[in-house]
């Protein structure tokens, strides 16, 4: 009942509670006493007196605005035979009213953080859908997926490598970071990867077209169909109608009957949208169902009230430009049923499967009818619109001038030996040398280029035998030969950093036997490079974070920070080891040949590479780096060292 | 026609490299030659390039070149030479231009080359003849003029050579060869080699970079020879154009370098591995001081960069907004740990978290006040 007597401040009158169990209203008998109206999604609490006591009441507690102090309301039942069951009714009635009022006005997403830390990402995600899509944002949060530890470990088994790069971090860290606060760090840097898998999990297969997918096999001579429970649940699920059958007809005829009449008969045809020919085989039972209509279960589609008139199809009828012209496309006339059955129940088969799938533009109930500001500016031909206008910010530069002409302000040193020189001796040096040009050219010949540039082919030979003396002439062959081999230099040290494609093509063998590695040591290399990163990362938040209490860890940091200065040194002695071993395969090698044809071939070291000189290079840039993290907290130790003293002694 | 007749003609359109255009600028900066002078005089610098620019024009029948000298207070055109502003030549003939030298008939050189030789060096001569004492109160050389020049006149060239006509896009200019679309414009493809000997280039970061950019949208590269002085900029623009940046170490071996390294004109630099130096200095110059600065501070209006948070009246000196650092200061690092208070535990206080609960990376909340 949703109706009693009470008494309110000593009135006697009737407590409603709304049929849509919005508001909660007390009338008194007496016409002249105000009545009281309560929004149920203002009630925080109600309490009812215990079943034994004398006295039936209940008590409702309103708070009309978050932050006035509570109002009280008590309504005791007066009627004579059933009170306590009244008593019963409206509070149930009140506490399912107020149940729904929370569940559709709160809506703010429970935080999980003050609840157990470890939330499985199951229960967030069906809080999400039921929530709404609000939600949903706040499901892939940064603080969710921090604290979401199974996703983590997830991804973890996923992806090997950054497995044996955490485990190996941990391995190695120092004792004072626990645990939690290594994960934290090392899963700070990653969020946006586990934000991305947490978004790959989510997503699953949806539903499909059942009825086209069962076909019977051959095999054995017998035909067999194989039908699972999920297929037979969706069956059910896409043509209701179907299970209406069923559920007349299999009391009669058992299960594996029914069905194997089911797909063999004309229903089966119709239902999967195929035409239906003469030489089916009929069958009694459920031919009837041929006739049946369809219709009534599909009007409850079709809850568009205000079909936007882009899309409206109907519209059309009445769309008359066509009456005298060419006859519209027979399969877009809305009324054929029989002709292409097909497109039909497609189409109708589609729109059941997307019914089911959460909504991408699912607006607001409440929100005002018609098309909104973004559907509106889809829909809008934007290519036919003017362009639009200039709406860029204008730079007010001040003084063009000042930057053409630059103050020389920094006197760097080849200007300052430059200005140690006087303009015109300088200048009539250089006129001299020009004028030296024009002498080589005899009368009316040219220039002679080839005494020009000085490269005179057979006078190089004289090189050797000068010795010491020989004066640097422009364009001696030694010089070029040196040139030569500058410029191979660079090219090599240039083909030797790859670029990204070409690196994903060479395997790691490869890529070790350019630089003369094996791959194993270039493996533990790479390794121990991606953790000294990880540190160095940890090391400089610690240390930029300016917080006192974490300076135990920032000590501990640089202690491990040495450690990997050690555990790469520890690397290039590995790869030297091998190097050795390669020459003395090589010197070996040598021995043999010499002995079996008596030519003694050249050795030559420095044509083996790796060892200790390639890691070393390779390693060149981060050993800076740490050497300069190690520097900059040593100065920063020492300053706040000589502070604290000073402090202490002035206490 | 072909369609309409079932004749096949066509019409053969060049399969080879396209012509290309390599800019010189030649760093004349008496200072620096007269500094270079023991190891490499700049006559002998002059007799290199010419080989150098025989053997560019050697490479390509349409091949094209121009050299501009960059000299301490102004930039001038080396070769081809520029036609004088009065210049009225009732007889056309082109050696009787104003100042133009008179190249000689010799049989032994090939006329193209001879021409750009006796230009050249014709030009140079009066270069250094017309430079007073006055010119030379500057010990830079004005690069980024230099720069600007090379870059119109490739603009221009491109132009000349490929005029772009819409009238002549719908005649001929188009041709239908076998059903497909070939047109009979070829591009140019231009390059810029600077031959650098002075350093200090910092005052002229601005103009310079502006360079930088257009070359970059030209798809221009822009390749360094560094004889002598510091590099600041170049190699920036080596960077960002895709060009070629050299030190040399041994420099009297310069043909070495220019025909190993230089001469390859675009189309072949597709295919090979660029002997381009390793690292790149990629400072800026403050525009307050031009000072080379390492870290500095950028308005986020104009992106003007500056050496000192503190401007005159906080205000940007090219957009005049105003600006400030606020809030971007980073604490200072706090290395030694603080003195932690024991605290009397009040009945009912709830367990305070031990000292395992830390704050989030970046959170700066202390656990115990």
């Amino acid at each position: 009942m949703s109706e009693a007597s009470t008494s309110y401040k000593k009135q006697d009158g009737k407590l409603l509670v709304a049929q849509n169990g919005r508001t909660v209203t007390w009338k008194p008998n007496a016409p002249s006493a105000s009545s009281l109206t309560i929004a149920t999604s203002e009630i925080t609490n109600l309490q009812q007196t215990p079943e034994k006591s004398a006295k039936v009441s209940i008590k409702i507690v309103v708070q009309r605005i978050p932050g006035t102090p509570p109002e009280n309301h008590t309504f005791s039942f007066t009627s004579p035979t059933s009170a306590r069951a009244e008593q019963a009714s409206i509070t149930a009635l009140l506490r399912k009213h107020i149940e729904l009022a929370r569940a559709s006005g709160g809506n703010t997403p429970a935080p999980a953080a003050e609840d157990a830390p470890r939330q499985p990402a199951a229960l967030a995600i069906a809080q999400a859908v039921s929530a709404g899509a609000r939600a949903e944002e706040n499901m892939y949060e940064d603080s969710r997926l921090m604290l979401n530890t199974e996703l983590q470990r997830e991804l973890l088994n996923a992806r090997p490598r950054l497995f044996e790069i955490f485990n190996q971090a941990l391995r190695e860290k120092p004792d004072t970071i626990t645990i939690i606060q290594f994960s934290t760090q090392f899963w700070a840097a990653r969020v946006h990867d586990l934000r991305a898998y947490a978004v790959e999990k989510s997503q699953n297969q949806g539903t499909y077209n059942v009825l086209s997918e069962i076909k019977p096999v051959n095999v054995d001579g017998a035909t067999r169909l194989n039908i699972s429970k999920e297929q037979i649940q969706l069956i059910f699920k896409q043509h209701p109608m179907v299970r209406k059958v069923y559920n007349e007809s299999v009391p009669k005829m058992n299960e594996g009957d029914f069905w194997s009449r089911f797909f063999g008969s004309r229903l089966f045809k119709k239902l999967k949208g195929e035409k239906i020919t003469e030489n089916d085989a009929v069958d009694p039972r459920l031919d009837q169902y041929l006739s049946f209509n369809e219709d009534a279960d599909r009007t409850e589609q079709f809850v568009m009230a205000h079909v936007p008139h882009i899309i409206d199809l109907e519209g059309n009828e009445q769309d008359h430009s066509q009456r005298l012209g060419n006859r519209l496309d027979w399969t877009m006339q809305p009324s054929t049923n029989e002709k292409v059955p097909i497109l039909r129940v497609l189409n109708t088969m589609s729109e059941k499967m997307l019914a089911e799938v959460t909504p991408t533009d699912a607006a607001d109930p409440h929100a005002p009818a018609g098309m909104d500001e973004e559907t509106y500016k889809e829909l809008k031909l934007r290519d036919l619109q003017r362009g639009a206008d200039d709406n860029r910010i204008m730079l007010k530069i001040s003084d063009k001038k000042k930057f053409f002409t630059g103050n020389h302000g920094t006197q760097n040193s080849s200007s300052t030996t430059y200005a140690k020189r006087s303009p015109g001796k300088v200048l009539s040096a250089v006129r001299e040398d020009v004028r030296n040009i024009s002498d080589g050219m005899s009368s009316g010949r040219g220039l002679n280029l080839e005494t020009a540039i000085g490269t005179q082919e057979d006078s190089d030979s004289e090189d050797d035998e000068e010795g010491v003396e020989k004066k640097a002439r422009v364009g001696n062959k030694h010089s070029r030969g040196a040139a030569t081999v500058q410029i191979m230099g660079a090219i090599n040290q240039r083909h030797l950093h790859l670029d990204d494609q070409l690196l994903s093509t060479t395997s790691t063998a490869e890529q070790a036997a350019k630089v003369g590695l094996t791959s194993g040591v270039l493996d533990t290399l790479a390794m121990t490079h991606n953790t000294t990163v990880e540190f160095l990362h940890y090391f400089w938040t610690v240390f930029l974070s300016g917080d006192a209490d974490r300076a135990l860890e920032a000590e501990k940091l640089v202690e491990t920070l040495a450690k990997s200065l050690e555990r790469i040194k520890a690397v290039a002695d590995t790869a030297e080891k091998e190097r050795e071993r390669k020459l003395g395969e090589q010197k070996k090698r040598i021995e043999e040949h010499l002995q079996k044809t008596g030519k003694r071939r050249k050795f030559d070291p420095n044509s083996i590479k790796g060892g200790s000189k390639a890691v070393n290079d390779m390693m060149a840039p981060i050993t800076r780096a740490i050497g300069s993290a190690l520097q900059q907290y040593k100065q920063a130790y020492e300053e706040q060292r000589a502070q604290m003293s000073q402090l202490q002694m002035m206490l | 026609m072909n369609a309409i007749d079932g004749t096949d003609r066509h019409i053969k359109s060049t399969d080879g490299p396209p012509p290309s255009l390599l800019t010189i600028i030649l760093d004349t900066n008496p200072f620096a030659w007269a500094h270079l002078s023991s190891i490499l005089p700049l006559s002998s610098v002059v007799a290199n390039l010419l080989v150098f620019i025989n053997a560019h024009l050697a490479s390509g029948n349409a091949n094209e070149v121009a050299v501009i000298a960059s000299h301490n207070k102004r930039t001038a055109w080396l070769y081809p030479t520029p036609a004088p502003v009065s210049a009225h030549n009732t007889n056309g003939d082109s050696s009787s231009r104003n100042g133009a030298a008179t190249h000689t008939q010799n049989a032994n050189k090939y006329q193209p080359f001879a021409e750009v030789e006796t230009n050249l060096l014709f030009n140079l001569d009066n270069l250094l003849k017309t430079t007073t004492s006055d010119d030379l109160s500057t010990t830079t050389t004005q690069i980024a003029g230099a720069l600007s020049t090379a870059l119109s006149y490739i603009s221009k060239s491109t132009i000349r050579h490929s005029p772009v006509d819409p009238t002549l896009l719908e005649s001929h200019a188009l041709v239908i060869d076998d059903g497909n679309l070939t047109s009979q414009r070829v591009n140019l493809v231009s390059r810029i080699l600077v031959l650098s000997v002075s350093g200090d280039l910092a005052s002229q970061y601005i103009p310079v970079m502006n360079a930088i950019f257009a070359a970059q949208r030209q798809r221009i590269p822009i390749d360094i020879l560094k004889l002598a002085g510091d590099t600041v900029l170049l190699q920036q623009a080596c960077d960002a154009t895709g060009g070629i940046y050299m030190a040399p170490e041994s420099p009297q071996g310069l043909l070495q370098y220019l025909m190993m390294a230089f001469l390859p004109d675009a189309t072949a630099r597709k295919w090979l591995v660029l002997p381009s130096a390793g690292s790149v200095d990629f400072r800026a110059a403050c525009f307050c001081h031009r000072n080379v600065v390492d870290i500095g501070f950028v308005c986020s209006v104009c992106l003007s960069i500056f050496c000192s948070p503190n401007l005159p009246d906080s205000t940007c000196l090219t957009c005049s907004s105003v600006l400030s650092l606020g809030g971007a200061i980073t604490a200072a690092p706090a290395l030694i740990p603080r003195k932690k208070k024991k605290r009397k535990r009040v009945a009912g206080d709830g367990s305070t978290p031990g000292g395992s609960a830390t704050p989030l990376p970046g959170n700066g909340t202390p656990v115990h006040p």
